[in-house]
């Protein structure tokens, strides 16, 4: 019926062709003009060349609508991409992260590529700081010694070394909370002197471009994942591929392999399905709610609303409270109890916190995906928002409560009474959570998983695999590697060293995560959206990056510097450091450095900005109206092609009857 | 001109359907909107590398040229490619490939056009008249509820917790004859089947398989 590959079919036809005049009983009864090329394709004999569709024996394939491509051009691409590939093999842990993906799904795999990709992040800015920091310190200048014991200093004593001898549990109390011999290391900011030998190399400018470099390679890294994850979803994504058609007809990929990819997909397919049959029947019992029942229903809403901010309340007050430092308490363990007291209350908020909210937003009645979406949103103002809550509590001690005639702020302008060195005071704070995230990380595999496997083992039936099932929550586990991410890049100005850090605790979280979703955790039943990891991650990323920015900046350019430690002690702001620099300059970069922060140029560059915004959005929405006139021109088509359809399906019953 | 018609193509369960004198039925088999459907590989090497592959699942003494071109192959041996092992519609393409009488033994013939249908060469048009025939579970030339019905079932799992709830799979065939019925009979010809496809920019990247 199909013909052989060198298929004379055509020979065999052509005659037949060129003596049938039949076509006038196929002719419809009543033409239109919308069908009057039909009966003239019919009627003529030399059918507008049939020789692209078949394909004569001899004959090359021209490119027709049979085949694509010719050879040359197809070689030449594969070449390309042979070669624009070549880079991928350089990215580390290629294969793990394919095999994590067929076997658990694309949004489990989309968390392990982040976690690489800060993973990278955080190894650019460790180099980055180290190299104009620690490298110059430990090249050029002096090592610094301890700070002048004894001297009365005019802001206070600052006596960071353990006097004589150390005991064994006061040194790992001292390793655990960046105390003692830690705290005058290249560890934190106070250690860093004002000036190194030699005195070429500033390194105050050093330490704060340092700072300021990182953070915008850290923007810019950001924002190219994002925009190039947002084209490819923004693509992929449009509403009308979602209908039910698309997802049983198209959907179906034919490439996959083996059992278990074949497997996970139709899990997700199902429980797609299943999703938006549920939702579609949840909005049609919507319509149908009266008014009584909407007034129940809001009233459930508000008050839930209330209990989820009086937990969150209750939860930040803690923090708050904890981060108090009047407690001298005389065995080590309670010392490090109440030293850890700020992390353990943010873990545990963190930790305790969302199950709760996920109970709750299942009460609120809701649909499924606007369900989903208020628990992010809430995890993600939890997480944030006790970072912020921890920072005020640290301001209010530090600057006494924003108010500089305080009498404890009154003679240095911070409290030089409590916290002689404040700078390594916020660093030491970074350091413990950093710790006790990873120590979290380490303890819940241990402490969590594994006895729920082992129950899930020893019990039958039902209740054995409600507590052995354990799914790899993809935006709970993401939300802590924003909040890890954004602790270090608030404490990355004060202790220089936590970028470094903050790379070996990711490793270590990679692996374990690895090892714990491969031994516990069974493949997912929730899809992800490509959106949501494309666009909505990187969209948190940015926000931790908004936020850190701002206690950094603070501190820049607000609160003076201790007096006592740190490459910017003497100055009135840390920011003072870069005009006095500037004046060292030769006069010329000296005028147009000077000239970059005057009006005259601030000015005018906000109204090229202004204008070249209001270009791009009006070229944007110029495009989107070019978008819906060609949708408009798609529809148009398929109303013809509907038509003809018809036309056929009528014809076809018309020559049934004759 | 004649592109403008190309998806305006008659199969030949339509092209039966359409009752006229056999030399009518010659004229619109030599016309443009007939279409063999039948791709050769432009390619040398895929070729050869399909026939590499047929070669493998015959048995040793007609592992030669002429033997291979000639014998042809049982479909359980088809399915033991690793290409088509895990498909849900492995039986399915197999049948729909098979020109045998008894739809189950493959020539090489009918593997190299299943595999050609199936890569790169092949146009939307034709990917979705394939599809088309794959999804028509009994043959009939369009797909009705019970078709649809063993789609999805192919689609979600064949086991007894995996399938949709029977209110379930009513809604959604619904809403399926509701989005692609456009003559409102109750089934999905050819036509309203390649118009949704046409909608949808992935289906030829996903109605792939690589050999």
């Amino acid at each position: 019926m199909w013909g052989n590959l060198n298929s004379p079919k055509t020979g065999e036809n052509l005659p037949t062709k060129k003596h049938q005049k039949n076509p006038q009983k196929l002719k419809p009864p009543s033409p239109s003009p919308v069908f009057s090329p039909l009966p003239s394709i019919f009627a003529s004999p030399c059918l507008c060349s049939p020789l692209p569709r078949k394909l004569q024996a001899g004959r090359p394939a021209r490119p027709a609508s049979g085949i694509r491509g010719s050879e040359g051009p197809l070689r030449l691409g594969r070449a390309w991409a042979r070669l624009a590939g070549a880079p991928k093999i350089l990215v580390p842990w290629r294969t793990t992260l394919t095999r994590i993906g067929g076997q658990y799904g694309a949004g489990t795999e989309s968390y392990f590529t982040l976690l690489r990709f800060l993973l990278g992040l955080n190894i650019l800015g460790a180099l980055f700081q180290g190299a104009l920091t620690l490298l110059p310190l430990l090249l050029l200048g002096p090592i610094p010694g301890p700070p002048s014991q004894g001297v009365h200093q005019p802001c206070g004593p600052y006596d960071p070394l353990p006097q004589g001898l150390v005991d064994y549990p006061t040194l790992l109390i001292n390793l655990l909370s960046g105390e003692g011999h830690l705290e005058w290391s290249p560890l934190f900011y106070g250690f860093y002197p004002a000036q190194l030998s030699g005195g070429t190399f500033r390194l105050p400018v050093a330490y704060l471009l340092s700072t300021f470099v990182s953070g915008l390679l850290c923007l810019l890294l950001i924002l190219h994942r994002s925009v190039s994850g947002l084209k490819q979803t923004l693509l992929s994504e449009s509403g009308a591929l979602t209908s039910y058609s698309h997802r049983i007809f198209s959907a179906w990929d034919f490439g996959l392999r083996g059992a278990g990819p074949v497997e996970l997909r139709r899990r997700a397919l199902r429980y797609e399905l299943q999703v938006e049959l549920e939702e579609a029947s949840e909005r049609k019992r919507a319509e149908a709610r009266t008014r009584a029942q909407w007034a129940g229903l809001w009233a459930t809403r508000i008050l839930l609303n209330l209990l989820v901010l009086a937990m969150l309340g209750a939860a930040f007050y803690g923090i708050y409270w904890a981060v108090d430092p009047n407690k001298v308490l005389q065995t080590p363990v309670l010392r490090l109890l109440v030293a850890y007291l700020p992390s353990i209350f943010i873990s545990a908020a963190n930790l305790l916190l969302p199950p709760v909210f996920g109970l709750i937003t299942g009460l609120e009645g809701y649909p499924r995906s606007r369900q989903l979406q208020l628990l992010l949103l809430r995890t993600v103002f939890l997480r944030l928002a006790s970072l912020v809550v921890l920072l005020a509590s640290l301001w209010n001690e530090i600057t006494c409560g924003g108010k500089p005639e305080a009498e404890a702020c009154a003679t240095c302008g911070y409290n030089s009474a409590e916290r002689p060195c404040w700078e390594t005071r916020v660093g030491q704070e970074m350091y413990k959570l950093l710790l006790f995230d990873l120590l979290t990380a380490l303890a819940i595999p241990l402490l969590v998983q594994f006895p729920r496997k082992l129950l899930g083992t020893v019990c039958c039936g039902r209740l054995g695999r409600l507590l052995g099932t354990m799914e790899f929550q993809v935006p709970e586990e993401v939300l802590g590697l924003v909040y890890g991410q954004t602790l270090v890049w608030i404490g990355a100005f004060y202790c220089p060293l936590l970028a470094g850090l903050n790379a070996i605790k990711f490793l270590i979280i990679f692996y374990l995560k690895r090892f714990s979703l491969f031994f516990f955790c069974s493949p997912a039943s929730r899809t992800f959206r490509a959106s949501a990891a494309n666009f909505f991650f990187p969209l948190v990323l940015l926000l931790g990056l908004a936020i850190s920015a701002v206690p950094v900046l603070y501190g820049i350019f607000v609160i003076p510097p201790s007096k006592l430690c740190g490459p910017f002690r003497g100055q009135v702001t840390i920011w003072a450091a870069v005009p006095h620099a500037i004046q060292g300059l030769p006069r010329t970069a000296r005028d147009f450095l000077f000239f970059l922060g005057t009006l005259s140029f601030a000015v005018p560059l906000m109204l090229v900005s202004s204008v070249l915004m209001v270009y791009t959005l009006t070229l944007a929405s110029s495009y989107g109206r070019q978008v819906s006139k060609l949708k408009g021109h798609i529809k148009m088509e398929s109303k013809s092609k509907v038509l003809l359809a018809q036309r056929i399906v009528a014809l076809s019953g018309e020559e049934r009857d004759l | 001109a004649e592109e403008d018609f190309s998806w305006f193509d008659l199969t030949e369960i339509e092209l039966l359907r359409v009752k006229c004198l056999p030399h009518t039925l010659d004229v619109l088999r030599a016309s443009s909107l007939y279409t063999p459907f039948h791709i050769q590989l432009s390619h040398k090497t895929q070729r050869a590398r399909a026939h590499r592959r047929f070669i493998e699942l015959l048995p040793p003494e007609s592992r030669n040229v002429e033997d291979s071109l000639r014998v042809r192959v049982s479909t359980e041996q088809i399915l033991t490619l690793p290409e088509l092992k895990a498909n849900p519609f492995r039986e399915r393409i197999c049948r729909v490939f098979s020109t045998a009488p008894e739809r189950d033994s493959l020539s090489f013939e009918d593997f190299l056009d299943l595999f050609s249908v199936f890569s790169d060469a092949a146009t939307p048009e034709i990917k979705s008249h394939y599809a088309f025939r794959i999804f028509d579970f009994d043959d009939d030339g369009t797909l009705n509820k019970e078709d649809l019905k063993c789609l999805v079932n192919c689609l979600t799992g064949d086991g007894q917790d995996t399938q949709l709830t029977s209110s379930e799979m009513k809604q959604l065939i619904e809403n399926i004859l509701e989005e692609s019925d456009i003559d409102r009979d109750g089934t999905i010809n050819l036509s309203e089947f390649q118009h949704v496809i046409s909608r949808s920019p992935d289906f030829t990247s996903s109605f792939k398989i690589v050999l």
